[in-house]
């Protein structure tokens, strides 16, 4: 038993395993009653989650190891989107509470079917294994679809879970084509490893070009790539907004993840076909985003286009293939993080507030609650990537690395949309600062005194809090988060070995 | 008598392989959707059919203890209890639309076959390992295929506890922080457009 | 009652064809139905007796006589009902699907008989040892429900679909703690195969007997089995009284007959699968070897094969047969339950007592690995 135990190298998932044993924590307490469980579920989630962290910070730096018969890795990247998934879980869990309470739902189980995606997008952000990788995508996507029609007695959210599992099922579909094929290139063997060797001694045959385009199409749903992005508006929309705030952000990075597992290691003998397909997807997705994300009205559409957009310019890194390309894009993810959840809490606290989501509603909010217009602005600023924030230096970081590769169209592009995108973002902020008090929207005339003394909306007020300071300074002292994103690339054998191939062909 | 027993095979694979195919385009174009879950039925058990003559009698058996016995058994279920015998209301362009999916269909199916005849497939695989397979498969769920095989059931446990929240009649009906009742929808509601809000 | 000697019969038979001229292929393409032919007509002898006996017993059972006047002691009763539904004129309902109609019960009986295959009558007497074994048989009655859907949704008649989407509904319930009922006699053999199974359970005589192992899982699978059958205090997808006959409500002549058919024998497989999980199978009370201790004669003697042999055959069906009484007797004992206490037992009772005993016997299994099998 002992020997086993060892060859399973079984400490690798033990950040999993705390999550695990949180969330079954929430189920048996949601077995005492509601009222038990709504104050019992926050702390439970909390311990698991920050003791997941913990084990995830010891596990950096550590020599890459194999786990379950090399089914899982820990390298150091699978660490850094491993710890933007468990944070982004625990940031949404914050801003939960009061929003899943106020809507009258369950909250044990909101928390365990949560923690469940958390799992399976931290299981698939280290898999190495076609299986692995397969059972956690659908313990995530099951999970996902979950949770957006969470809000069951609305017939948006009800609809944004049908759409969800719809497309998600084909597309989970469509991945298990590619991987079959993959299977049959490898003879029989589903580790990525013996794939990898097996689709480099074959060359480019018409097969595994039809893998790749299979497992392709599978990672764009997953990371909403336009032209694979229609679910999302809708989803988002439909969503409770914490659930789109854990979709934009825990979601999609275990979506980059498993694109930089698949592509980068298993089809690397394909950089050049991959990376032609890279650059259009985030030419559409930075375009069509940014451009679509200008005519909406609603606050969650618009930040679900503007995630697309995004999306499209994390992909820039993932095109460049250089060390300070794949820096720069975990680095975007993790500013990313901050970011964008902390816009969400200042949406959700403002909905909770006044049960609206329009973007003409936030007219004159300055007047009645500085702390939201403050939080959101600065957010909003991010994400559009003006200085000093933290979304300034990532972005500047995703350029120069693209620039320095050679990328100049999708650089260009990404420079065009940004300004379009910083059009959109201000337009808010406008709408929000500059209006006068008799311009003010009904709503935010008939603005509730903001209180604090319901249960949840402390815990709201700290994430939010959090992740504006983070988003904020987080920009001036941005060296840390620096030094931390290139150690995850070198401490990943996976891209170094890439790196070392010298593999950048410039496509754009 | 390895003649009769190719025969007697190729004959066996030719019916399954027509029932699987036809019983498939049944299920996707026919217009009676108990009749296309019927079909359903039929391909599942045809696919059994493939795995037995590929050696895979364990495999056969899950096929159709799981999806004839439960996945197809609780569509019918779902259908038979929702049964609103309500045409569909013709969309606009279904025809442009239908005449574009067949295209893409065979194209994709085109491609398909291309790639299936120019792969040169390292045939045959490794030989079948007929009754000892169980045991096989034991080994493996126990090895390297540990993790996933843990991991679905955290999937399973989840899929049910969401159904069953889904599903619920007895909810909560009240906000537990100030005993309010709710509604169990989004924050955000839905309203009229702008343009109708004020007279 | 027997079957095959599946390697000495198709040998010693292709042999006597082959010396008569036969061409090889020919002569095995000749045996090939065989074994099949010989399960039907098995089936259905153990099906005519089992209507009989229920006659008698129920008639026992009420203080009546019961049929007296076809064959001696009504002997030919259930002949004669099997001849006057063949020649009943068969009836589609007009707005049925005639289709799905027909196909209905055929999708019923088929697997109940595909199910006999796997039924053990000595060492080697049976049709085929497949390794798979018992899970083939809870793959096969997974089937019926569909067949049972299809009659009932195609009758287009409101009792008969509520009688198929229930024996449905029970159908699947019930399945499951079945299933993890003979996972816990599985694990104990750690082989699917009935032979196996069965095999297990010799040595030691009675005392050998799954039985002492496994009680609760005894009830567990015999209370499942009854539930699959549809018989009393189970029968909801009949129950006269509210939905005319369920599903069969519409069905007359031959198609009638094949779910009255599918009924029995899946009555009498069933008995004969608890004989073979928990009874013993083809075992005798006694050890073999006492029993050839008191011919005198070494185990492996023509004489005393021969004698296990139809021992073993013996066995079997007398085992099968008392379960088969039981069942009689306690349709006549326990009134029938309604449909949501049928629900609410399957599912929150019999389910997790299932788990647990699937549990216990692990950890049995691992404390006492010569007991419960290492």
């Amino acid at each position: 038993m002992e020997s086993l135990a060892q060859s399973l190298n079984a400490g690798a998932i033990a950040p999993e395993a705390a999550i695990l044993i949180a969330l079954l924590a929430c189920l048996l307490a949601d077995l005492a009653g509601e009222r038990t469980a709504a104050r019992l579920v926050p702390p439970f989630c909390y311990v698991g989650l920050g003791t997941s962290l913990v084990l995830l910070a010891l596990q950096w730096s550590e020599p890459t190891a194999d786990a379950f018969f090399s089914s899982f890795i820990t390298d150091n990247l699978g660490v850094a989107f491993r710890a933007v998934v468990a944070t982004s879980t625990l940031l949404s869990l914050l801003i939960s509470w009061r929003y899943v309470e106020r809507a009258g739902t369950p909250v044990g189980e909101y928390a365990a079917i949560l923690m469940a995606a958390t799992v399976g997008a931290m299981l698939l952000c280290g898999a190495t294994d076609l299986v692995s990788i397969f059972v956690a995508l659908e313990t995530l996507s099951v999970s996902s679809y979950l949770l957006s029609g969470y809000m069951k007695r609305d017939a948006r959210s009800s609809e944004a879970a049908l759409k969800y599992l719809l497309v998600g099922s084909a597309a989970a579909a469509v991945f298990l084509y590619g991987t079959s094929l993959l299977y049959g290139v490898s003879g029989g063997s589903t580790n990525l490893d013996a794939i990898t060797i097996s689709l480099q001694g074959a060359g480019v045959t018409p097969l595994s070009a039809l893998a790749l385009v299979f497992v392709l199409a599978t990672v764009a749903f997953k990371i909403s790539a336009v032209p694979f992005h229609q679910w999302t508006p809708d989803v988002y929309e439909g969503s409770p907004t914490p659930v789109v705030a854990f979709l934009s952000v825990g979601s999609k990075a275990a979506g980059f993840a498993l694109a930089l597992r698949l592509l980068v290691g298993c089809f690397e003998s394909f950089q050049t076909q991959w990376q032609l397909l890279f650059t259009v997807l985030a030419v559409l997705s930075m375009t069509l985003g940014n451009v679509v994300a200008l005519a909406q009205t609603s606050m969650k559409r618009m930040l679900a286009y503007s995630s697309i957009g995004q999306a499209g310019f994390v992909m820039i890194g993932l095109v460049c293939g250089t060390e300070e390309g794949f820096a720069a894009m975990v680095l975007y993810m993790a500013a990313y993080l901050f970011m964008n959840l902390g816009a969400f809490a200042c949406v959700i606290l403002f909905s909770l507030r006044t049960g609206s989501d329009r973007i003409s509603d936030y007219a004159g909010l300055y007047q009645k609650d500085p702390l939201i217009t403050l939080g959101l602005s600065l957010c909003l600023l991010s994400l559009g990537g003006i200085p000093p924030m933290l979304g300034f230096f990532s972005k500047i970081y995703l350029f120069f690395a693209g620039w320095a590769d050679g990328q100049y169209l999708l650089v260009v592009v990404g420079l065009v949309t940004s300004v379009v995108s910083i059009y959109y973002y201000i337009s808010v902020i406008k709408m929000m600062v500059v209006k006068e008090p008799q311009e003010a929207s009904d709503v935010i005339k008939d603005y509730p005194a903001p209180t604090w003394n319901l249960p949840g909306l402390q815990p709201l007020r700290a994430a939010l809090v959090f992740c504006v300071a983070v988003t904020a300074i987080g920009g001036v002292l941005s060296n840390p988060l620096f030094t931390w994103a290139n150690a995850a690339v070198e401490g990943t054998p996976l891209l170094q070995q890439v790196i070392s191939n010298g593999g950048h062909l410039p496509t754009g | 008598m390895p003649p009769l027993a190719e025969i007697t095979q190729l004959i066996v694979f030719g019916v399954l392989a027509l029932a699987v195919v036809v019983g498939a385009l049944g299920v996707v174009m026919l217009p009676n959707i108990v009749y296309a879950a019927f079909l359903l039925g039929g391909v599942f058990l045809s696919v059994a059919g493939l795995y037995l003559m590929l050696n895979a009698s364990f495999i056969a058996a899950a096929q159709i203890l799981i999806y004839v016995g439960a996945v197809n058994v609780l569509i019918l279920f779902a259908i038979m209890l929702v049964n609103k015998k309500e045409a569909m209301g013709a969309s606009p362009g279904v025809g442009l639309r239908r005449v574009l999916s067949t295209g893409v269909c065979i194209g994709l199916f085109a491609l398909l076959l291309r790639v299936a005849f120019s792969t040169p497939w390292a045939t045959p695989g490794p030989a079948a390992i007929g009754e000892d397979a169980v045991i096989r498969l034991g080994e493996h769920f126990f090895s390297d295929y540990l993790l996933p095989f843990e991991l679905a059931s955290v999937l399973l446990l989840m899929a049910m506890i969401g159904a069953i929240v889904l599903a619920r009649r007895d909810v909560l009906a009240t906000d537990i922080g100030t005993g309010e009742s709710v509604d169990q929808g989004l924050i955000e509601k839905a309203r009229t457009p702008l343009l109708m809000e004020k007279p | 009652m027997s079957t095959a000697f599946t390697l000495d019969l198709e040998t010693g038979f292709r042999g006597l064809l082959e010396a008569g001229g036969v061409s090889p292929g020919l002569s095995r393409l000749i045996w090939l139905p065989l074994p099949m032919l010989l399960v039907l007509v098995a089936a259905v002898v153990g099906v005519l007796v089992t209507v009989w006996l229920e006659r008698k017993i129920s008639a026992a059972v009420q203080q009546r006589i019961g049929p007296e006047y076809a064959g001696a002691l009504g002997i030919l009763q259930p002949l004669a009902d099997g001849l006057k539904l063949l020649v009943k004129e068969d009836i589609v309902p007009a707005r049925a699907d005639g289709l799905l109609f027909t196909l209905g019960p055929v999708l019923v009986v088929v697997p109940v008989i595909l199910s006999w295959l796997i039924v053990p009558f000595g060492q080697n007497l049976l049709i085929s040892n497949v390794g798979v074994g018992i899970f083939l048989w809870v793959a096969l009655s997974s089937i019926q429900p569909i067949g049972l859907l299809m009659s009932g949704y195609s009758s287009n008649n409101k009792y008969s679909l509520l009688g198929g989407l229930r024996a449905a509904a029970q159908s699947i319930s019930y399945e499951i703690p079945l299933a993890l009922a003979v996972l816990a006699v599985v694990m104990m053999t750690n082989s699917l195969s009935t032979v196996d199974i069965v095999d297990q359970q010799t040595g030691a005589g009675i005392l050998s007997w799954n039985i002492w192992r496994q009680p609760v899982g005894f009830l567990i699978f015999w209370i499942c089995a009854l539930a699959e059958c549809e018989r009393l205090p189970f029968d909801l997808p009949e129950a006269e009284e509210e939905l005319v006959a369920g599903y069969q409500t519409e069905y007359a002549g031959m198609k009638f007959a094949l779910f009255y058919l599918g009924s029995y024998i899946n009555l009498v497989l069933s008995a004969l699968l608890v004989a073979v999980l928990y009874l013993g199978g083809w075992g005798f009370p006694l050890p073999v070897e006492t029993l050839a201790g008191w011919l005198s004669q070494p185990i492996d003697a023509p004489l005393v094969q021969v004698i296990t042999g139809s021992v073993g055959i013996v066995m079997t069906v007398l085992k099968a047969y008392v379960l088969v009484f039981t069942a009689i007797l306690l349709r006549w004992t326990v009134p029938r339950v309604r449909i949501d206490q049928l629900l609410d037992f399957g599912w929150k009772f019999l389910l997790p007592i299932a788990l647990v005993n699937l549990l216990v016997t692990a950890a049995l299994k691992l404390a006492f690995p010569a007991v419960f099998g290492g």
